[in-house]
């Protein structure tokens, strides 16, 4: 970490990186205890969208609190049954389960982005067996290169704000708009300062540790989140002067390519195996801090640009950037020894772009592992035997 | 299926010559157009460009029974299992040396259009990468209830980007004269199938879904030319004919049914036979209803974005509701079967819900069937003659 971060208050200065990251798992593991309380805190609604495809911007600037389903109650996968076939994402079955359980009461609100043939009708059979008081689609154009794109996303993101002006009785001025931006773009930053220290050191921050405070962040109020992230890159830079002692040896370096870092075991067997994530395509990771807003001009407009301008991602089609293209540079730019894809079953879109990258990647001797996850029901004893192995291979080619 | 049609033989030979022209095209340097069922295809046709349905590939080898061991072809290349059925033939007929029902025809260019389904989005840009050939998606946004201005102008943009992009391909400037003319066989083509179908609704009728579903051949890939206005008048002629002859589809008709979508292709006969055997008529599906479309010849573009936006196959949970009711009720049927169709999510997802809607809506006694509609590996046969079993029952004891 080059660059001071801002100045911590004094009485931060004894948090140590253990207890400043016993917060964030606490948050990513009890999602509805941090969102009650944020809640209890500050009399706000609290609107859930499924990340990451929803300009949260555009919800916080409607003074409400944008929370992110993630999957987090595998439990509740079940409830789903007697509503939708079990060949549907786990993503979804686990989130919908949730909602049917009540697990998901604190929520005024959901905003469902349709990225995919299962939001698309999970989100109507939602509607009409669980609704939420209110209840909205994100309906992204989903070819992001020709000029009606644009044209039409910025008509999308002015039908959600008149949506939530409508339920939250409040109008968003430019202002609102601008200052949530910032907000945003600001935290983004933080996360991606964290990331970069993680890869740097990952000895200091591990996988799982990186990884969940980022799925923390969608979880509760931006504003306090910060506040952790502050705290927790204080404790972490004290610690480096700490550590300055040897080089640790140098870890085997891989991406994850796919949707969701789904079971979360799965961070924990790399920090066991002593491999680092140095970069992914994940919407609960690096998909999610890549990229800002412009803070001049017509924040809509910068809002869509930024939207438009996200690394590419499967349900989207963008004949100027190529996910090979994009995934390969990555690999370059990180010196990664190898990509995981780790794959939700019943995922469709992901499935189609897998033979292609494959073979990119192949071709650039690039070893792979492709991993098939379920969320809520995958044998972590497979996971680690094949994740072991793969490292290893990475290892003895090192 | 009774007495066979003499317009079968016809079909055969319209069918033949469609084909033909698809092979003369390649010779003659016209480019083959790759286009999915929903697609505004009159645009293609007034340009001179020949249309080709893979979706129709993936019926026929379906219904030859070659799913799996094209699928095989597709699996062994990382597409998994559980990907929607004509992917996989495509797919795995691309990857082939083998062609058991005959070489899908190679496109020059490869159009696509969302309103069905995010698999076409995929399926087809896999398949522009694959052959190398330019991509173009026509992009629609989901209508939960009604459609709004903002959907329509982002259609009529694209419309405008398509066209232009045309031009570019072929060096021609597009004829909309000649897009009027298309409009208008496709109107009439439209206007004559829908006739032909409604006499399903006499009792006893002369014709069913099954023999829909053989003759809906033109419907979709000739729309829009004369070849299918005249293929549907010889088809009239020859119910007007029989009806006189008192020829029906079932030589007792007890029953008439409603069938929610497509067929199980491999199973066609299967359950054509199981049917049969029971006195019940298949009348009527929302699936061989899809081509109700009528053009405003007046306003090309806009109607051509209308009703290809607004097809049920884009439309929300109640829509769909209040479309299979209305079908139920004009064709007057006695109860209804729901085929959960393990390759098509977005048809499947929600039957649950709907059935106990339908069914507590209508009073019919109503089912939901688990199978794939090319994949016999998903076909448990036992369990679904013992379902059908009950169902019958069930229609006696009414
Ligand atoms: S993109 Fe994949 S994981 Fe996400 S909801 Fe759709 S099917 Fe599920
Ligand atoms: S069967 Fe369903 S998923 Fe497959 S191409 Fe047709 S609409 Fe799409």
């Amino acid at each position: 970490m080059e660059r001071p971060g801002p100045q911590p208050k004094k009485e931060m200065q004894a948090i140590n990186v253990t207890e400043a990251l016993g917060e964030f798992q606490q948050i990513a593991r009890d999602p509805a205890a941090a969102v009650k309380k944020a809640a209890s805190e500050k009399i706000v609604r609290v609107i859930g969208h499924l990340p990451t495809d929803v300009p949260e911007e555009l919800v916080h600037s409607a003074g409400a609190y944008p929370f992110g389903v993630v999957a987090y109650d595998r439990r509740q996968i079940s409830q789903a049954d007697a509503h939708l076939q079990t060949w549907a994402c786990s993503l979804m079955r686990c989130a919908f389960g949730m909602a049917l359980s009540g697990g998901l009461d604190y929520l005024q609100g959901l905003i469902v982005p349709t990225i995919c043939d299962t939001t698309r009708t999970v989100y109507t059979i939602w509607k009409k067996v669980r609704p939420f008081h209110f209840m909205e689609n994100f309906l992204m154009p989903r070819q992001l290169d020709r000029p009606s794109a644009k044209n039409y996303l910025l008509g999308e993101m002015g039908r959600l704000k008149a949506r939530l002006e409508q339920f939250t009785g409040r109008k968003i001025t430019a202002q609102d708009l601008g200052n949530s931006i910032r907000l945003y773009n600001r935290h983004r930053a933080l996360l991606r300062r964290l990331f970069e220290f993680h890869v740097r050191h990952p000895e200091i921050l591990g996988n799982r540790a990186t990884y969940d405070v980022i799925k923390s962040s969608f979880l509760i109020p931006k504003e306090n989140h910060q506040e952790l992230l502050n705290r927790l890159i204080n404790a972490l830079e004290q610690e480096l002067l700490k550590l300055k002692t040897g080089r640790e040896k140098t870890r085997v370096r891989v991406i994850l390519s796919g949707k969701l870092w789904e079971p979360p075991a799965l961070m924990d067997v790399l920090d066991e195996v002593g491999a680092v994530c140095v970069g992914d395509e994940l919407c609960t990771g690096w998909r999610y801090i890549a990229n800002d807003v412009k803070e001049n001009g017509d924040p809509y407009v910068a809002l869509a640009e930024r939207q438009l301008a996200r690394p590419p991602f499967a349900c989207f089609v963008n004949k100027k950037q190529d996910r090979k293209d994009a995934l390969l540079k990555k690999v370059r730019e990180t010196q990664a020894d190898g990509v995981i894809f780790v794959h939700l079953k019943f995922c469709e879109p992901e499935n189609y772009d897998y033979p292609y990258l494959k073979e990119g990647l192949d071709a650039a001797g690039v070893p792979t592992l492709r991993l098939e996850t379920e969320v809520g029901n995958v044998s972590l004893g497979q996971i680690k035997t094949r994740v072991g192995a793969f490292i290893e291979m990475l290892e003895g080619a090192k | 299926m009774g007495t066979p049609f003499c317009t079968s033989a016809l079909l055969k030979e319209v069918m033949a010559d469609y084909y033909a022209r698809g092979v003369q095209a390649k010779e003659r340097g016209i480019p083959v157009v790759w286009v999915t069922a929903v697609f505004p295809v009159e645009i293609v046709y007034a340009a001179g460009l020949f249309p080709y349905y893979p979706e129709n590939f993936g019926a026929l080898a379906a219904a030859r029974k070659t799913t799996e061991k094209l699928s095989a072809t597709a699996e062994a290349r990382g597409y998994y299992a559980d990907l929607c059925g004509y992917a996989r033939c495509g797919l795995g007929d691309a990857h082939s040396k083998e062609h058991p029902v005959g070489e899908i025809t190679r496109p020059d260019l490869v159009f696509c259009c969302n309103t069905q389904c995010g698999t076409l989005q995929k399926w087809f840009e896999v398949a522009g990468r694959f052959y190398q050939v330019p991509y173009f998606l026509l992009d629609v946004p989901f209508i939960e209830g009604a459609s709004t201005t903002l959907i329509k102008r982002y259609l009529v943009e694209q419309m405008h980007e398509l066209i232009d992009f045309i031009e570019v391909y072929t060096g021609r400037q597009f004829d909309f004269d000649r897009l009027t003319e298309v409009l208008s066989l496709a109107n009439e083509a439209c206007r004559l199938w829908n006739e032909i179908l409604d006499t399903a609704a006499l009792r006893p009728a002369p014709f069913g879904f099954f023999d829909a579903c053989f003759h809906m051949a033109p419907i979709v890939t000739l729309r829009g030319t004369e070849a299918a206005v005249a293929y549907y008048r010889e088809l009239k002629r020859e119910l007007e004919e029989r009806l006189e002859k008192k020829i029906y589809a079932l030589p007792d008709e007890r029953w008439k049914i409603y069938w929610d979508h497509i067929p199980v292709w491999p199973r066609l006969r299967w359950f054509a036979d199981l049917f049969a055997q029971n006195g019940a008529l298949v009348a009527v599906s929302q699936y061989t209803h899809s081509w109700v479309y009528h053009f405003d010849l007046e306003r090309p573009l806009e109607s051509l974005a209308e009703n290809y936006a607004e097809a049920f196959v884009n439309r929300g949970f109640d829509y769909r509701v209040e479309r299979k009711i209305g079908l139920m009720r004009r064709y007057k049927v006695d109860g209804f079967v729901l085929f959960s169709n393990r390759s098509c999510k977005p048809t499947s997802f929600g039957l649950y819900d709907k059935r106990s809607i339908i069914a507590r809506r209508t009073g019919l006694p109503g089912i939901v069937f688990e199978a794939d509609m090319a994949d016999q590996r998903y076909f448990a046969e036992e369990q679904i003659r013992e379902k059908f079993r009950i169902f019958f029952e069930q229609l006696t004891n009414r």
